[in-house]
């Protein structure tokens, strides 16, 4: 059962559009790998999901169109994890945590999932009331895709999740990540440069190039490609 | 020892005004990154409301509750459409629109009132018996009124931005508007309320100022104590309350032994003062007392 | 390779380009661009001559147009250049007005040898001003500004010795005549202060022009755009925005003393106060920020929109139309007037500099992108 489909997106920023007609799909329970240089789209495909930006074309969550604000994006179930990690620093990791929570209602439920995800990431756990800005860069992309995921999303956007992070730590978030997909059905869309990593976890790969779909396959299809390979996985 | 007292006394009383006004200020800085070089007119514009409803016989409580909701729907609108559609593109063009609005509000007040001072009635007991006796000096009560609204106002504060969930979405725009955004914060909504609730505190110390004497209600009132404020503010970064407050009392308390005790000062000498505190403190601590250190990233 | 697919991909047909009428050019330094400016130059002596031959009412209302283009120049250097918002300059505007008074009034100084005076008090006046810049982020110097300018009027009134404090210091008209070489006599002294101010303002003008196009100025400019990149290529930029602050202070601290020349009498809550820092800032941003001409066409707008919407109601009306007319251009016109006027005709002419590379190699010159 597709989960999200994507029909023909335009978007940009101003006058210039950077997608010029995008198709994929996301199955439920999915993880999908998005690929493609600096500059071929990847982030702004991320944001015009989330809505940050406009967008001209069709996107549908299980058959229904997704709403065009941030607020209903993250209300119909879909979440995003910034590029940079976007980290409230000013703000303790509780309350990022809280944060992520803005749309639900229901306390308990808010608080069950406080501890789930402090004892998913331990470091969250023990620096609960420290500020968020004094975490590194790993604990705070801990805390990013926690907070993505107070709002219990069905599925799960992140943008250059490895950005900046020593591979130890890339090793141990997308296990994590994969779990997570495992335990909870959570869809995932990853997008990397270099996904060699993301990969392992993926059953589908598009390649994006100069704002539209290049390719699609299996990761196998693509490791198997030389040329692909070279050019984006980088051996 | 009296004197001192009395001193304290009034420099505490017009403390907490700074202090009232300089915590607008820091609400509003906290949300959108911006000084409101208006809020002082807008409070003046308010107070000058409630004034005038105050003579068409209409009781002082019910005219300040009008005026703090009146400052609410006045901030609001300003963020929405003043404010917002011009954020974006620099900050000089910010400056200017508060420019527009302090100058603007200000006439507006004269050309619908008058430029003649006004009497506002206090909202405290204010007669020449309406005093407590504190080791020999008075503490009349409407000192005790101003002292009690910044406590009560303070309180409710520290509830709103620490243990509600309006007051965490704040604190969140404030520190990344994109990552509040995509959590499924209303950011505009918010930005809206901050600013309301920026008009409401300040309308509130323009009518808590206007009875004490000798200031009655004048199109000049708020300029000197919109520049304590701001020096106020300063003290905690214009992003810490506490500083606001602490700057506040401090700067009060400073003005009446200066004025007290060095008489080449004076009352009128108090603008004067308040800036040499500013640039004193923005030269050791650019980022203000208590403020934060932010990182710029180049 | 099994089931990678490569769709077609789909690029929006480019809309095509209807051919543009072509614009005119004109080189810097040629005839054509010399005739231009004689042109110009013969207008507004025919305009200043036009002028002068007014009723006496109305030449003054002129000078007053020049003098306060003449601050509003100096608050240019510093707010429109260097990016810093100033609102304090009726401080310096006062400073130079009552060094002036002062100096006739009780030193017998001659008026015209006050006016240095003015001008180097102001600009270590500006020099102090802008000495907070040094740690300070443009809106704690914008609160500083303000302080400067609402304290102003305060020292004023408690200097009262010197300056006559609330009530003010009346200059007799007998120290202000025309001086005698220009053969004018103490009644025509209105017509003297119209062609002094006239003349001074084009000085000021031509010094301002050459500034900005110097060194110090593209360090000013650089100053205002990006700081970070400005000292990162070796520009100083405390003292560039130190020495605006002065040379600003400065210019507008000679209109001060040339208004009190022209006015004759002072009062601190006069012309010298937040409403009149208030009045210069949006001439210059009605005029257009950082332009050459723009002071000059903020002044009439600044002088002449009083006059008329007087004529409606008592005082604070003007007030209300400064604050809406600062929120319009921002919205409208952030370029202001002159602004506008420049981008408009650029579609119709473009100025190309005698050096530029098309020109010397013969070609084409640079058709504008869309």
């Amino acid at each position: 059962m597709t989960l999200l489909t994507i029909e023909d997106l335009h978007a940009g920023y101003g006058p210039s559009d950077v997608l010029h007609g995008l198709s994929m799909t996301v199955e439920a329970g999915e993880v999908v790998v998005v690929l493609g240089a600096n500059g071929a789209g990847k982030t702004t495909t991320m944001r015009a999901i989330a809505g940050l930006i406009g967008r001209r074309g069709t996107i549908e969550l299980d058959g229904v169109p997704l709403g065009r604000r941030p607020e209903q994006v993250v209300g119909s179930g879909i979440s995003l994890v910034p590029q940079g990690r976007g980290t409230l620093g000013q703000l303790s990791v509780l309350d990022n945590l809280l944060v992520g929570a803005a749309l639900r209602t229901d306390k308990d439920g808010v608080q069950a999932d406080i501890d789930r995800w402090c004892e998913v990431f331990p470091v969250l756990g023990r620096r609960q009331g420290q500020l968020a800005g004094s975490l590194s860069g790993g604990e705070q992309q801990m805390l990013a895709v926690a907070r993505a995921l107070m709002s219990r999303p069905r599925l799960l956007l992140c943008d250059e999740p490895s950005l900046g992070l020593a591979p130890i730590v890339v090793q141990e978030l997308f296990a994590t990540l994969s779990e997570i997909n495992k335990t909870d059905g959570t869809a995932l869309m990853i997008v990397e440069q270099n996904a060699e990593l993301a990969m392992d976890l993926a059953s589908r790969v598009y390649l994006l190039d100069v704002g539209t779909i290049a390719a699609t396959g299996t990761p196998a299809d693509f490791r198997a490609d030389d040329a692909v390979r070279a050019a984006y996985l980088g051996y | 020892m009296e004197l001192f007292l009395e001193r304290l006394i009034s420099g505490l009383t017009n403390g907490s005004i700074y202090a009232l006004l300089a915590l607008a200020l820091v609400v509003v800085f906290r949300g959108t990154g911006t000084l409101n070089f208006a809020q002082g007119e807008l409070a003046l514009f308010t107070t000058f409301v409630a004034w005038w409803l105050t003579t068409q016989s209409i009781p002082v409580w019910i005219a300040i509750v009008a005026a703090l909701v009146l400052g609410f729907v006045m901030g609001a609108l300003i963020e929405r459409t003043l404010i917002r559609p011009v954020q974006r593109r620099n900050d000089m063009a910010v400056l200017i629109v508060a420019l527009g609005l302090f100058t603007g509000l200000n006439s507006l007040a004269g050309l619908l009132w008058g430029s003649e001072t006004k009497i506002m009635p206090s909202p405290f007991p204010n007669g020449l018996d309406d005093y407590v006796s504190i080791g020999g000096a008075r503490l009349y009560f409407d000192a005790l009124g101003v002292w009690g609204a910044l406590i009560v106002l303070m309180f409710l504060m520290t509830l709103l931005f620490k243990k509600t969930k309006i007051g965490l979405h704040m604190r969140a725009v404030a520190d990344n508007p994109e990552s509040a955004t995509l959590a499924g914060v209303r950011t505009s909504r918010v930005l809206a309320i901050g600013w309301g609730l920026s008009g409401a505190i300040g309308a509130l110390a323009g009518v808590l100022v206007t009875p004490l004497a000798p200031q009655q209600l004048g199109l000049t009132t708020m300029f000197s104590i919109f520049i304590a404020a701001s020096a106020a503010a300063l003290f905690g970064g214009l992003d810490s309350l506490v500083g606001a407050i602490v700057g506040g009392l401090v700067i009060g308390v400073l003005e009446a032994m200066l004025t007290g005790y060095i008489s080449i000062i004076g009352g009128s000498l108090q603008q004067t003062s308040a800036l040499i505190i500013i640039v004193a403190i923005l030269f050791v601590r650019p980022n203000g007392l208590f403020g934060t250190q932010k990182l710029v990233r180049v | 390779m099994t089931t990678i697919d490569t769709p077609e991909k789909t690029v929006a047909p480019r809309p095509s380009r209807t051919p543009k009428p072509r614009r005119r050019i004109v080189v810097e330094g040629s005839a054509k661009h010399r005739g231009i400016q004689a042109l110009s130059a013969l207008l507004v002596v025919l305009f200043l001559l036009w002028a002068a031959s007014q009723p006496l009412f109305r030449v003054g209302q002129f000078t007053n147009v020049f003098i306060i283009a003449i601050a509003i120049v100096g608050l240019n250097l510093v707010t429109g250049y260097t990016g810093l918002l100033s609102i304090g300059h009726s401080a310096f505007f006062g400073l130079g007005a009552y060094t002036t008074g002062i100096l006739i009034t009780k030193y017998e100084f001659a008026p015209m040898s006050t006016i240095p005076v003015a001008v180097v008090l102001s600009f270590v006046v500006g020099l102090a001003v802008g000495l907070p810049s040094l740690r300070i982020k443009g809106l704690y110097l914008a609160l500083v500004t303000l302080a400067v300018g609402v304290s102003f009027p305060e020292i004023v009134r408690r200097a009262e010795d010197l300056t006559g404090g609330a009530t003010g210091l009346v200059i007799r008209s007998r120290f202000l005549a025309p001086p005698e070489w220009t053969g004018l006599v103490r009644a025509e002294r209105g017509i003297w202060m119209f062609w002094l101010s006239a003349v001074t303002l084009m000085l000021v003008m031509l010094l301002a022009r050459f500034l900005v196009r110097s060194r110090f100025g593209l360090a000013m400019m650089a100053s205002r755009d990006h700081e970070i990149a400005a000292a990162a290529n070796g520009v100083n930029v405390a003292r560039t925005k130190i020495l605006a602050f002065g040379i600003s202070g400065a210019i507008t601290g000679l209109a001060g003393s040339l208004f009190a020349q022209y006015i004759g009498a002072l009062s601190p809550d006069g012309s010298f106060t937040l409403l009149k820092s208030i009045e210069l800032v949006t001439g210059l941003v009605l005029g257009g920020i950082a332009t050459q001409i723009g002071p000059v066409v903020g002044a009439f707008a600044v002088v002449f929109l009083p006059y008329y919407t007087a004529s409606f109601t008592s005082g604070p009306l003007s007030g209300v139309v400064f604050g809406a007319l600062l929120i319009a251009i921002v919205f409208v016109m952030p370029e202001g007037i002159v602004g506008r006027l420049t981008l408009l005709s650029r579609k119709v002419v473009t100025f190309l500099p005698a050096d530029h590379p098309s020109r010397r190699k013969g070609e084409r010159p640079p058709e504008e992108p869309t």
